[in-house]
């Protein structure tokens, strides 16, 4: 899952273009409407928190260093993982975290997918390295720039003899960290949203009580997280194509792109999961 | 240097399999309704067999996606399908009998949003993008629903949530041992996510040919019915999910084997513990 | 207090499981060759250099082990559902799971391969035969481990997730975690094994596999007692790492203040930081550059 063909990029980033951003604020301010129709005010709650949820999955994907194939043959620095999954299992992780402190209160909760998701990257980042250095006796290089941002470290005389520079210096490690706790954070925050949501209407719906339909409610809350997570990661790896070596990456730059696109994707399928069960024993 | 993706040339035009597949993957669905006449889920394995077909579509979509040069890789499009499709499918569930209509459009509408999405703000500028991505978040979602309708018995979401469990011969509902409350749904939205991009990622190369690659995306299908119908036995009767996984197990076998034979006739040489045939005029 | 010791006990359990499946799921992928590095796998018959390295590309470490563990921890809830024992339930599911594993191996090779025809890659079948044993042999003990793994969070531990979402979770965690840790000492150190030492793979030797081996032709077994040496342990540290973290700050400090795990989390990432930054600088400073500074602003 490394970078390969696809079109010609023309020099620079290339913006969105105006139809894609009118359209996207058009779907999400239907969105929104929708969601206010149909549950009112906790919908509209609901909704706002999906679409903050999955900006920041889209925009903490940017900062996870990953080099793709050539990464595991120490030609290029970054992890050696596709950038999708690789933010998958840690937002997910985060989500694991998240989940088991629901019960205790928002913020915890919240706070709690966020440490999930950064302390994998954090131990995933410094096994890398481990490996790079007791492994395979090679020190830390980035490629695209000279100077390490955070320590000032220097890396042109560190770079092996054709290639693009290889491990995790230290501002990938603290970008993968950063990536880690954002995507464990958008990830908790639309599982918690739903969940609200879906433990509001479950009952009623079902005349059961909150305990009787928690496993349907979590579980739908769980694939519908697990679901928008997906979506915006590929989204956002789509962005990057395929590698970037983290926040001082130049590719880093294109993030806006990445947020307006997570937003609207966010939105729309947040209103689907939001008024899943308003359709329910109509038909 | 890394891997180019090179699509072969030839065999069943696109178009053909998206008329075939779509048309013939919501009349199977359609055919498990029959369950609910009867009042018996013997028919539970049509479901199943439509998300055969919605794969073998799928897989072809996914080969006319990236002959325009999709840059980062297979399996990143088999993710955003699922996810925009397990979304799609559990929200179509509620409409009752209208379930796989609904689901249809309202998985078009996922997937034309991210892929406007990843063509005009992510920029990806691939021509088929929007309707690839329509197609596939189609086939996500007729792969959940045809798999879970095969796994309950039922494509409507009340049946999906509630289930049964035996307490000393007494057996009463419950929503934990659900299709959704015991989060199967999670299990059968990853195995369409790999079967979906499993065929094509396999046969990636220069010699790729339409008939392997689709009889492959057949096998997956049916390996991925064999053990939803061995799931199906916590959630359907004994026999029923018997048919199923005969049925399943039949037609895995018969597409493995057609699919070893087309690799037997595509193969450069079928050797058995024979040394590494340097190519003529060395490496 | 009872509650906290009880626990301390379940997540040391739980630390143990994930660490033995990081060590399997990695030495897995690398005699099966998944993932990035299974790119070289696939280019070097197109640069000339023809193989008996086993091509099993299906999708990369994280979303497969999503699928196993998932189908592994949902086979065995079902199971459960039937009143089947929980262990022997957990038990047939993982054989389930590796069975649909091998299958998916098994379909990846004879793929990859007839597609690398124009090139003269034969099918060797007796690579087929004897690796795809193998490889579900130590996926079995990944899956089993971290399928027992979420049943003991889930039972144990009081976790509201229900076991085949839990799964898919760890699953997808467990491949990204081994995936990051292992592959590039598979990549590097095994397949270029005749690069020089100390330093990245050369661009033009891209594709330039290492196919004779120490005796004889090199075929992915070996591969895998090689990785077995530092690769998959290290995997099987990180993971086993990241679940006991994950866990052990829940269950210890949850009791005082709700607030008590975040802190340790972040204490836990800043001593990490520390740890990271000191294997970089020890490197910088035993290893020395590769030229001297001046030389190489270009």
């Amino acid at each position: 899952m490394s970078a390969l063909g696809g079109p010609k990029q023309a020099g620079g980033i290339q913006p969105p273009t105006a139809m894609g951003l009118v359209l996207g604020i058009v779907l999400i301010i239907i969105a929104l409407i929708l969601a206010f129709f149909l549950v009112q005010m906790a919908g509209l709650i609901a909704l706002i928190g999906i679409i903050i949820g999955g900006v920041l999955i889209g925009f903490g994907v940017h900062f996870v260093p990953v080099g793709g194939a050539p990464a595991a043959m120490g030609q290029a620095p970054g992890i050696a993982t596709g950038v999708a999954m690789l933010a998958a299992g840690a937002g997910l992780a985060g989500l694991f975290g998240g989940a088991w402190a629901a019960p205790l209160g928002f913020a915890v909760a919240l706070a709690g997918g966020a440490i999930g998701g950064g302390l994998l990257m954090a131990i995933t980042c410094t096994m890398v390295n481990v490996i790079y250095v007791f492994g395979m006796g090679i020190p830390a290089a980035s490629g695209k720039v000279d100077k390490d941002p955070i320590t000032g470290d220097s890396f042109p005389e560190y770079k092996s003899q054709g290639t693009e520079g290889h491990g995790l210096p230290f501002i990938s490690w603290v970008g993968g960290v950063i990536g880690g706790a954002l995507g464990g954070l958008g990830g908790t925050l639309i599982y918690l949203e739903l969940l609200d949501v879906y433990q509001a209407q479950l009952p009623v719906i079902l005349n059961a009580t909150v305990e009787q339909i928690a496993p349907i409610a979590i579980s739908l809350a769980g694939i519908f997280a697990v679901a928008m997570f997906l979506i915006n990661a590929v989204l956002a790896a789509y962005n990057i194509t395929g590698t970037i070596e983290g926040p001082h990456d130049p590719k880093f730059k294109r993030f806006p792109r990445a947020i307006i696109a997570a937003a609207v994707a966010s939105a729309v399928a947040g209103i689907f999961a939001i008024g899943l069960l308003e359709l329910v024993g109509v038909f | 240097m890394s891997v180019k993706i090179e699509v072969g040339a030839g065999g069943i035009p696109h178009n053909q399999i998206l008329i075939y597949g779509l048309v013939g993957s919501v009349i199977l669905i359609y055919l498990t309704y029959l369950n609910t006449y009867m009042q018996a889920p013997y028919f539970a394995f049509f479901g199943g067999l439509a998300a055969v077909v919605a794969l073998i579509w799928g897989t072809d979509t996914i080969k006319h996606l990236c002959s325009y040069g999709l840059g980062t890789g297979v399996p990143s499009a088999g993710m955003i399908a699922l996810g925009s499709g397990v979304i799609a499918a559990l929200f179509g569930a509620t409409t009752g009998p209208f379930a796989p209509i609904v689901t249809v459009i309202v998985a078009a509408i996922i997937g034309a949003v991210a892929g406007l999405m990843a063509n005009a703000v992510v920029r990806m500028d691939i021509p088929v993008m929007v309707v690839s991505l329509i197609e596939l978040a189609i086939v996500g979602a007729i792969t959940v629903l045809g798999l879970a309708a095969m796994a309950c018995g039922t494509f409507e979401f009340l049946g999906m949530i509630t289930g049964q469990i035996s307490f000393f011969g007494f057996t009463i509902t419950s929503y934990e041992t659900s299709l959704i409350g015991g989060s199967i749904i999670a299990v059968i939205f990853m195995l369409g996510a790999i079967a979906i991009q499993h065929s094509f990622n396999a046969c990636l190369g220069p010699g790729e040919q339409q008939d392997r690659t689709l009889m492959l995306a057949a096998e997956c299908g049916f390996l991925s019915m064999i053990v939803v119908a061995i799931m199906s036995f916590a959630f359907i009767d004994r026999y029923a999910a018997i048919i199923t996984l005969v049925i399943a197990i039949i037609g895995w076998l018969y597409t493995y084997k057609k699919y070893i034979e087309l690799s037997k006739r595509d193969a450069y040489a079928w050797l058995d513990a024979q040394p590494i045939l340097e190519p003529k005029g060395g490496a | 207090m009872e509650e906290i010791i009880f626990g301390i006990g379940i997540t040391a359990l739980a630390g143990a499981l994930a660490t033995v499946a990081g060590a399997a799921e990695d030495v897995e992928s690398d005699i099966g060759s998944q993932g990035d590095p299974n790119s070289q796998v696939q280019l070097a018959p197109q640069m000339g250099y023809i193989h008996r390295i086993f091509n099993k590309a299906i999708a990369g470490e994280p979303p497969a082990y999503g699928l196993w563990v998932a189908l592994g921890a949902g086979l065995a809830w079902a199971f459960m559902a039937m009143q089947i024992n929980p262990i022997l339930a957990i038990v047939l599911g993982s054989a389930l799971a590796v069975f649909v594993q091998g299958v998916y191996a098994t379909t990846a090779y004879l793929g990859r391969t007839a597609s690398l025809a124009k090139f003269g890659q034969p099918v060797y079948i007796d690579i087929l035969k004897s690796m795809t044993t193998v490889t579900m042999a130590h996926a079995f003990v990944a899956i089993f481990a971290t399928v027992a793994m979420c049943h003991l969070i889930i039972s144990a531990l009081g976790h509201p997730f229900p076991l085949p979402l839990l799964g898919l979770v760890w699953g997808i965690a467990l491949g990204a975690a081994g995936s990051a840790t292992g592959n590039p000492f598979y990549g590097k150190e095994r397949q270029y094994q005749e690069q020089k030492f100390g330093a990245g793979v050369p661009i033009s030797a891209s594709g330039n596999i290492v196919r004779y081996a120490e005796a004889g032709q090199r075929n992915s077994l070996d591969n895998g007692f090689f990785s077995a040496k530092l690769g998959g342990p290290a995997s099987g540290i990180c993971f086993g790492l990241i679940v006991f973290f994950e866990l052990w700050r829940t269950v210890v400090f949850e009791e005082f203040n709700i607030w008590g795990p975040i802190i340790v989390g972040v204490v836990v990432i800043l001593v990490f930081a520390i740890i990271d930054r000191y294997i970089e600088v020890w490197a910088r400073k035993n290893f020395g550059p590769y030229t001297a500074p001046e030389e190489a602003s270009s």
